[in-house]
């Protein structure tokens, strides 16, 4: 559970890397716009310096040439491509940021579906899609703010340093030490405050999902009567996260504090030293101080433009703390290396016409070592067009043979095969033609009933998808719908009864006509009339071929053919034949 | 609440984020002590700036000592002030949020003993809880350095004014514009756009919901391919959307950045002697100066306007979360009520809909349950099991006839009353991430440790607990995660047996469990609810159950069926 600070630092630092190429442009407009501020900078130091000598000097030409118009209208010009440059900079950060994430979101999205069903046994699809929707969104800031200002916060300040070193070296001196402080602060008070919350992390994030999961679970809490006391609980809790919080701020601002406290020395050393110097050499009626004034002025003007991106890099330093949390998610996720496919894919030499014969021969299987065999030496045929019934308890290993037959994992050890090829040499995709699968609960997509049924097989024709209704007894349900097959089911949509979803699927099964039919306890959840109901269905589903279905003991008497007791992963009794 | 009488139909959420305002009314000091504080920060900013410009441009002038040792004093003066001022701001804002939070939770609850949360997804409710956290930004982005320029802009034109009116009036309009026409202009569009793009990622969130879910219909129909195409596509849509918004931000931020140079600019052209009347240059370099600060102050307004829109979209999402009656309608229940006696449930030609637009549940349905009667009530799916304990628990009201607890009217009885004498286990009953302890408390929170350790040996679940390494204190993931399916289930029902409610309504509560798991923990119900009314709605009998009676849901109504 402690967050690993290895794999976060790895991560950062690999997606900066990339992050930093996409950046590049957003980067270089950055040192532009510094670029311009400059400029900006000289034609105010130039302005005011004639203007003050103009006027100190009772309203003669005493400080030199009126300068007039010219940085007048240069700094108008510098202000307008400043704020074009400061668009593009902005909008390619964006787009930077988008790309990463778009990049980002793809990859998880690859693992979650290389990675495929097994993973639903670890992780919950809400967690998957908070994961792979918000926590990948809020890497926007780490993206587009973090990896830009972190090389500002180096190349733009250099900039300026290198500038004033030019015209005024003694301020640009000034400048470089107090901007040398920053980091050394920033680490000290950094770490100052990186101890503080690591105190309080813990305590800080049960506190923060405190508050969500009460109101995920405010039904439970209202009906046990419980709605003030949680409020309450509710208070106290959130007065602590408030005072935790504030712990870590109060070191944390000093960091920020000690950025403002560089900020004010500069330029007050500047101010002073120049104010001085101009004294002593009489400024104000000399061409001496004609000369050192603007310049003066020019290095303080430039002290806000030099400490700035050392500013943004400081606030977008919380981007980089939200980067963490979705670091180490998403590497929970990338650990286990998707299996790869097998070397030599061997086409399976069938077709429907002949069926599919599938057998297991001693297979064992388990999920976590600690937790013992889930499957353990598990042998038997099924030949081709027939019916096997696996019964037992839950848990006993039904669904994961179903899961092993559909290749979702792999055995063990023992082997699977199908017409006497090894499970492990099919493609998984001429595998998954071959076999139609239907589970406890059909997952319901957000989108029409049309769209639902015709996910087996896109390419469906009206007739067949027609045909495919009838057969699942569908078309009774769906005449009595307003929009009938374009009625919106699913997230959002209708709600369907269990014993309608079932339907659904088998509609599905039968428009995907494979020859090996898998059923994983189909009728679970349904009451006796709608599971008979659905049995019958599935009888007719079953004509002609190869099934396996897992079901409790009262309902497989429903299907005629073999059947085999498991418990705890064993077959303990086997039987040739029932006839129903 | 006074400020109910608001209208909602106000310009853009404004009216929705003024009575978030007015819930933080207890905390009016510390908020008004962090505005203050954050503009006398930024007074002392500003005479920083202006006179170490001043001290430089005045060298001639002789002012070297007074602004010398004026700077001193302000540059230690200001870091001190903006530390402090970031600690008040920020301490004021969470206490605030600490209490919308706790507002927000009673306002759910409330709404919930409607029956509005009963059948809400818990995942638009964790949509809501980021809306909360969105108003985060109100306070600090919006109203400090709002107020901050309401102080900025008479200052510097009444300091611009010295110098030259025509000037003071342009300078003054400029930060006007970038401080409050911009932002708002930036909130207008920003709230139009918001609105689709919160769309946009809903859809996200449920194409992807999709594909996570459905992982195995995807692999098992070939689907990858199609599937991941389709939530490319949802997020391209969202992508650009955030680009134009991204877009339209930065525009408008350079909007707000051009106002600040044309006002420099305008103080430059007096200064140089240009369009204005030449001014005084110490003057006209303290209001450069000045102007400066202003601008740093009022620069972040333009992107917090953008903020606002989100702001608002959330104070109103909130506030709309609510229940829809008053709350004083709720308090219209008389407390004077004699209090029932006995618990026997009945039931009298009641018509339910949960919906004007939706079929009837039910119609003409009556039935009666003694007390300490255990009640079976059997219906397939759709023939109205739930909206039964949903009308038994008065999540919903029925829309004629009469229920009536210990012979009273259910409408009537106050909120503690009904609660304290039913209890409710379903497979919905949320498991909370807290110790094993806080969950079980909640049925009876002056349980003792022997009270607590019996109810669950009772549901069967001591063993395991004594096996954990911290026992009753162990930590429960989200959602109950690190005990199995069954042993979840378990604790809920330690949890229901330890609250002391007469009637437990138990919905489904081995859904779920395969048959062996189930038919043991019907059996341990058949021991443990001695003497308590025990009404049962499932969909099928397993056979273990030992029941007195079982009633039918079936047409819209019930038919008593044999023991």
């Amino acid at each position: 559970m402690k967050p690993d600070r290895t794999i976060v630092r790895a991560w950062s630092k690999a997606q900066s890397r990339i992050g930093r190429k996409q950046a590049t442009p957003s980067i270089l407009l950055g040192l532009v716009g510094t670029g311009l501020a400059i400029g900006q900078a000289w034609c105010i130091a130039v302005i005011l310096a004639h203007a003050l000598a103009f006027g100190l000097a009772g309203g003669t030409t005493g400080g030199g040439v009126a300068p007039g118009w010219r940085p007048v209208l240069l700094f108008a010009l510098l202000a307008l491509a400043r704020a074009l440059v400061q668009v593009g900079q902005e909008t390619r950060a964006a787009s930077a940021a988008a790309a990463s994430r778009r990049r980002l979101r793809g990859e998880t999205l690859t693992a979650i579906v290389g990675l495929g069903p097994a993973l639903l046994r670890r992780e919950t699809a809400g967690g998957l899609t908070a994961l792979v929707v918000d926590r990948i969104e809020a890497l926007d800031g780490f993206f587009g703010r973090w990896i830009p200002a972190a090389s500002l916060a180096i190349l733009s300040p250099a900039a300026v340093l290198a500038v004033v070193w030019f015209v005024q070296p003694r301020a640009a001196l000034v400048l470089l030490l107090c901007g040398l402080a920053v980091p050394v602060s920033q680490a000290v008070f950094g770490i100052g405050a990186a101890v503080a919350s690591r105190q309080q992390f813990t305590a800080m994030a049960r506190l923060q999902s405190r508050f969500l999961d009460r109101i995920r679970g405010i039904s439970t809490i209202v009906l046990a009567g419980r709605a003030d006391d949680e409020a309450a609980r509710l208070g106290v809790a959130a007065d602590e996260l408030r005072r935790r919080t504030m712990r870590v701020l109060r070191v944390a601002f000093l960091s920020s504090a000690a950025l403002d406290c560089a900020f004010a020395i500069a330029l007050v050393v500047i101010a002073l030293l120049d104010g001085r110097a101009l004294l002593a050499g009489g400024a104000t009626t000399s061409w001496v101080g004609a000369l050192l004034l603007p310049r003066s002025l020019f290095a303080l003007i430039l002290v806000p433009e030099f400490f700035a991106p050392l500013r943004t890099f400081a606030l977008a330093y919380q981007d980089r703390m939200q980067a963490a949390g979705a670091a180490e998610a998403l590497d929970r996720l990338a650990a286990p290396e998707p299996a790869a496919l097998p070397a030599s894919a061997e086409a399976v030499r069938t077709v429907a016409a002949h069926g599919v014969t599938v057998a297991f021969e001693n297979v064992s299987f388990s999920w976590d070592r600690t937790r013992g065999p889930a499957i353990e030496d598990v042998s038997f045929r099924i030949p081709a067009n027939e019916t096997m019934v696996l019964v037992g308890p839950s848990g006993c290993g039904k669904s994961t043979l179903i899961e092993m037959l559909l290749g979702f994992v792999a055995p063990d050890s023992g082997r699977i095969t199908i017409n006497g090829a090894d499970l492990a040499s099919i493609v998984p995709q001429a595998l998954s033609q071959m076999s139609a699968w239907i589970g406890q609960r059909p997952l319901l997509f957000a989108g029409t009933i049309r769209d639902n049924v015709l996910f087996a097989r896109p390419d469906a024709t009206a007739e067949q998808l027609e045909a495919a209704i009838r057969a699942a007894s569908l078309d009774g349900f769906v005449a009595t719908l307003a929009d009938g097959l374009d009625t919106r089911i699913g997230e959002g949509g209708y709600g369907l009864s269990g014993g309608q979803a079932q339907r659904v699927a088998i509609a599905r099964a039968f428009l995907r006509n494979a020859p090996l039919l898998l059923l994983d306890e189909p009728t679970a959840h349904l009451d006796p009339v709608t599971e008979r109901e659905i049995f019958d269905s599935l009888k007719r589903l079953a004509i002609g071929r190869t099934v396996l279905l897992a079901s409790h003991s009262s309902a497989a008497h429903a299907f005629s053919g073999r059947r085999i007791d498991l418990l705890q992963g064993r077959m303990i009794h086997a039987q040739t034949a029932v006839s129903a | 609440m006074s400020d109910g009488s608001i209208p909602s139909t106000g310009p853009a959420g404004l009216s929705a984020v003024l009575r978030i305002l007015a819930l933080w009314r207890r905390h009016a000091i510390g908020l008004a002590l962090g505005i203050v504080l954050s503009i006398v920060a930024f007074l002392a900013g500003l005479f920083l700036l202006a006179f170490s410009g001043f001290r430089l441009a005045g060298t001639g002038a002789g002012l070297i000592l007074a602004s010398g040792l004026l700077l001193r004093g302000l540059g230690a003066g200001r870091v001190l002030l903006r530390y402090f001022e970031r600690l008040a701001t920020h301490d004021a804002t969470f206490r605030a949020l600490a209490d919308l939070r706790v507002w927000f939770f009673r306002r759910v609850a409330r709404a919930s003993s409607g029956g509005l949360g009963f059948r809400r997804s818990g995942d638009l409710l964790s949509r809501l809880v980021a809306d909360v956290e969105a108003l985060d930004g109100l306070y600090l982005r919006i109203i400090v350095p709002l107020a901050g320029a309401v102080i900025a802009v008479p200052l510097l034109f009444l300091l611009a004014e010295r110098a030259d009116l025509g000037l003071a009036c342009t300078v003054a309009t400029l930060l006007v514009l970038s401080a409050f026409l911009l932002p708002s202009l930036a909130a207008r569009i920003v709230s139009r756009d918001s609105r689709a793009l919160s769309g946009a990622s809903a859809g996200l969130r449920i194409a992807v919901l999709d594909l996570v879910g459905g992982l195995r219909e995807i692999r098992a129909f070939n689907a990858e391919g199609r599937m991941l195409a389709g939530v490319q596509a949802r997020e391209a849509g969202l992508l650009s959307l955030q680009k134009r918004l991204a877009a339209r931000t930065a525009i408008a931020g350079a909007g707000a950045f051009l106002c600040q140079q044309m006002a420099i600019l305008a103080v430059l052209a007096a200064l140089a002697g240009l369009l204005f009347g030449r001014i005084q240059p110490i003057l006209g370099t303290l209001v450069l100066f000045a102007l400066l600060a202003a601008f740093e102050l009022v620069g972040g307004l333009t992107r917090a306007g953008a903020l606002a829109g989100n702001v608002a979209n959330a104070a109103q999402r909130v506030l709309d979360s609510g229940p829809d009656r008053q709350p004083d309608q709720e308090a219209a229940r008389r407390p004077g009520q004699p209090p029932a006696v006995g618990t026997a449930i009945s039931l009298r030609d009641v018509a339910f809909r949960w919906q004007a637009d939706r079929p009837l549940v039910f119609e003409h349905l009556s039935l009666d349950i003694q007390q300490g009667a255990r009640v079976a009530i059997l219906g397939p799916s759709g023939s109205g099991k739930s909206s039964l304990a949903a009308l038994l628990l008065r999540i919903a009201a029925p829309q004629s006839g009469r229920i009536t607890l210990g012979g009273l009217d259910l409408a009537d009885l106050d909120e503690t009353a009904l609660r304290t004498r039913m209890s409710w286990l379903s497979q919905s009953t949320h498991l909370f991430a807290d110790t094993i302890r806080a969950n079980l408390l909640l049925g009876r929170p002056d349980a003792t440790d022997a009270e607590l350790w019996e109810a669950l040996d009772q549901a069967q679940l001591g063993d395991t607990v004594r096996d954990l390494p911290e026992q009753l204190d162990s930590w429960l993931g989200e959602g109950g995660a690190g005990l199995s399916g069954g042993q979840a289930r378990r604790l809920a029902l330690a949890r229901t047996l330890l609250s002391q409610a007469p009637i437990l309504i138990l919905d489904e509560p081995a859904a779920g469990l395969d048959a062996q798991t189930e038919q043991a923990f019907l059996s341990t119900l058949n021991q443990v609810t001695g003497g308590r009314t025990v009404i049962l709605i499932t969909h099928r009998l397993t056979g273990v159950e030992r029941l007195d009676r079982i009633w039918r849901l079936a047409g819209k109504t019930a038919a008593a069926a044999a023991a």
